[in-house]
């Protein structure tokens, strides 16, 4: 029969097209869409290699075989040659077409047994949606690409096409998401498409004792949350470039309220890759020279992926900010990379309790004990201690309750623009 | 003054470009603020003479360029140049901006900024002369403008704010050994390429002058293939160096170190050969010669 594969009796390579053009024609006619996912063996090669051709084929068919059992009439199978296999799923999106290629990444997985070894096989797997009016061949390239993709990433994973890593501008390796992620950052940097917001950070007094500065991007109208965009920043290295950004639009913010009368801290985030370079310090300085400010109006948070690796460097560069007048906070504590023992490290004044702290509260009573356990260490450490993510009044009484000394949230204020931080603070003073 | 200024109280760009000339901290050069004034008396004053008189002084042209890149305008593309920014806000209005800020002495008087100003001002002229004489591939006459003007404006800051700077940048003029900013941080917390290139980018100028201003006395950035240093960043360097080199060496100003240092590799970067250098010097005479 034409269009088999003789050692597997699945289809072969011309078959697999032909049976993705109908698949594609049904699809446009109503159906459901269909998937394409490309399996290929990790390592298979060594047991060619290693154990012979002949030795090999029969892995391939007990794999087979295995395949033929588990799909039972769910996909259309073919062989494309070697040791690659593409099955065809119709009716399936994206979510089942990952669950389908999960099975099948377990169905390899068994032991195979050559002589007297036990193989354990693993395969990259790669999926392809058919969009509308996509041809065969096209479908079958993007899911070999998104193969190609899981075999990059050390094997035995699965990708979908689109969400496979592509060299970025920088030459790093970022996701579709990414990548334009990162073009955009490019974009705002080019295009003045970054701004500063501020939170007031609230003492248990009522005063406003600083205000945190938080980036926004934003390109042709669209606002890219941070979640999203500082992770990539990270990644390609661009976080250096915001954070310088920062450091100079955040003093000059401060200047702007010393100058209105206000004696109100910015607080600045610094990332790790900022506080690894040496040249930290001459950012940190040329940034209070051009804007004149007070340093001790300035506060630099630390995140808490600083935690991962207090490198010579890193104490040097924290050093010089306290000599140069500015404070340290310790940002995001109590989860992630924090670890007790870097608090005696860092010379930190300030310690910010991660929001999963707050939100639980008051019901809570074991995350309640820590933040009182937390916020006495703190305090025995000659620190004061902020919580953020705040929204609640029970929460505030709560934290205040327990000795945390200043509140961060929307419940007193949202992140507003530097223009209108100015009139907030005035409103709240006069009242 | 000519009636350009009369009945008119400072406009929201007027306060803007007062508040960025301000936050910029580089005082115009009080010798072009007497030339504007000049210009501007005139019974028909010239718009482009006045608008070449703004794009001359580092403080102006810096004040113009960030109020025309500030959220007010609410751009979605930002200038790169003194000469966008005159586009955009138009001769008429930028030029009531920088006659209402010498009314009312808006700018406070700080060092002796002489040297400072004529050589960014020189520098800058020649070096746009040099991106279209000599056709740098990708080189915008505009671009290598606006680097020459703002490469040292770190400088006039510090100057500002360290009384010993002016005497530290004559011994790192006159150091054959050590990098220019090396001879700067062994004193200083920081240096004028890195306080240049923070003001930079908060004006939004382009990435590639932004980089240009941070590594312009960096050998090693501009050197090796393999530091992040844009293309584009390398010869804006290469010609302002140049540029400053001719002037030095025409002008038969005090010459410092740098083109020592730096020349060759300028050179290569701008592929000039000794000929074409030698014909270079006598062709950019007259530029380098004139006065603003």
């Amino acid at each position: 029969m034409n269009n088999i594969d003789s050692l597997t009796g699945f289809l072969d390579r011309s078959g697999c097209l032909q049976t993705a053009g109908r698949l594609s024609t049904d699809s446009t006619s109503g159906e459901k869409t269909f998937a394409a996912i490309w399996i290929d063996f990790d390592r298979f090669k060594q047991i060619n290699e290693s154990f012979g051709h002949l030795e090999g084929d029969e892995v391939i068919k007990n794999l087979a075989l295995r395949f033929r059992n588990r799909v039972s009439g769910r996909a259309e199978l073919s062989r494309m040659g070697g040791d690659e296999f593409v099955f065809l799923v119709p009716k399936c999106d994206r979510s089942q077409a990952q669950q389908f290629a999960g099975e099948m990444a377990n169905t390899v997985e068994e032991p195979i047994f050559i002589g007297k070894l036990t193989m354990r096989p693993t395969a990259s797997i790669g999926i392809a949606i058919h969009e509308p009016g996509e041809d065969s061949f096209a479908l079958l390239e993007r899911a070999e690409r998104a193969m190609f993709a899981a075999k990059n990433k050390g094997g035995n994973s699965i990708v979908c096409s689109g969400d496979e890593p592509i060299p970025g501008r920088l030459g790093i390796t970022l996701a579709r998401e990414e990548l334009s992620i990162e073009s955009i950052l490019h974009t705002a940097l080019e295009t003045g498409g970054l701004c500063l917001h501020y939170q007031p950070i609230i003492h248990a007094n009522g005063h406003v004792e600083a205000v945190e500065a938080l980036m926004r991007c934003s390109v042709n109208g669209e606002n890219i949350p941070p979640g999203k965009f500082i992770p990539v920043a990270e990644k390609t290295g661009l976080v250096v470039r915001l954070g310088e950004w920062s450091l100079l639009q955040g003093t000059m913010q401060a200047r702007l309220l010393q100058d209105a009368g206000f004696h109100t801290k910015v607080a600045i985030n610094v990332s790790r890759a900022q506080l690894i370079s040496p040249k930290f310090t001459q950012a940190l300085h040329a940034a209070l020279i051009c804007s004149n400010v007070k340093p001790e109006l300035i506060e630099l948070e630390l995140t808490e992926s600083l935690f991962m690796d207090i490198s010579e460097t890193v104490q040097r560069n924290l050093k010089n900010a306290i000599a140069a007048g500015v404070s340290l906070a310790i940002d995001d504590f109590g989860t992630g990379y924090s670890c007790l023992a870097n608090l005696k490290d860092i010379p930190a004044r300030k310690l910010k309790l991660d929001r999963a702290f707050v939100t639980v509260l008051p019901e809570d009573r074991r995350a309640l004990a820590v933040v009182r356990a937390m916020t006495q260490l703190g305090h025995e450490l000659g620190m004061t201690i902020v919580a953020e993510g705040c929204e609640r009044q029970e929460e505030i009484d709560a934290l205040l309750d327990v000795g945390v000394d200043a509140i961060q949230g929307f419940f007193y204020a949202r992140p507003m623009p530097g223009e209108s931080l100015l009139a907030w603070l005035q409103a709240r003073n006069s009242k | 003054m000519n009636d350009i200024l009369k009945d008119s109280p400072p406009s929201a760009v007027d306060n803007l470009f007062e508040r960025s000339i301000i936050d910029v901290g580089i005082p115009p050069c009080p010798a072009i603020l007497d030339r504007f004034t000049t210009e501007l008396r005139k019974d028909e004053p010239d718009y482009n003479r006045l608008a070449s008189i703004i794009g001359s002084d580092v403080g102006l042209s810096a004040g113009l360029i960030k109020t025309a890149n500030s959220p007010f305008f609410g751009m979605h593309q930002r200038v790169r140049s003194v000469n966008d920014a005159l586009t955009m806000l138009g001769l008429k209005t930028a030029s009531r901006a920088v006659a209402g800020i010498i009314l009312r002495k808006a700018f406070p008087n700080v060092a002796n900024l002489e040297r400072f100003w004529d050589a960014s001002a020189r520098i800058a002229r020649l070096s746009g002369w040099l991106a279209q004489h000599i056709n740098i591939s990708g080189l915008r006459v505009d671009d290598a403008y606006t680097f020459g003007l703002f490469r040292d404006c770190g400088i006039p800051v510090l100057l500002g704010h360290f009384s010993n700077y002016g005497k530290l940048l004559v011994i790192a003029n006159h150091d054959a050994e050590r990098n220019f900013l090396d001879v700067e941080e062994a004193e200083l917390p920081t240096n004028h390429a890195m306080v240049g290139c923070l003001l930079a980018q908060s004006w939004w100028l382009p990435e590639e002058i932004c980089q240009a201003i941070r590594n312009h006395h960096d050998l090693v950035a501009l050197e090796s293939a393999s530091s992040n240093l844009p293309v584009l960043s390398r010869r804006l360097i290469a010609t302002s160096q140049l540029a400053e080199h001719i002037l030095q060496k025409q002008l038969d100003l005090s010459i410092t170190m740098e083109w020592v240092k730096l020349g060759p590799t300028c050179l290569k970067i701008l592929d000039i050969n000794e000929d074409l250098l030698e014909s270079l010097y006598i062709e950019a005479l007259p530029i380098a010669a004139a006065a603003e």
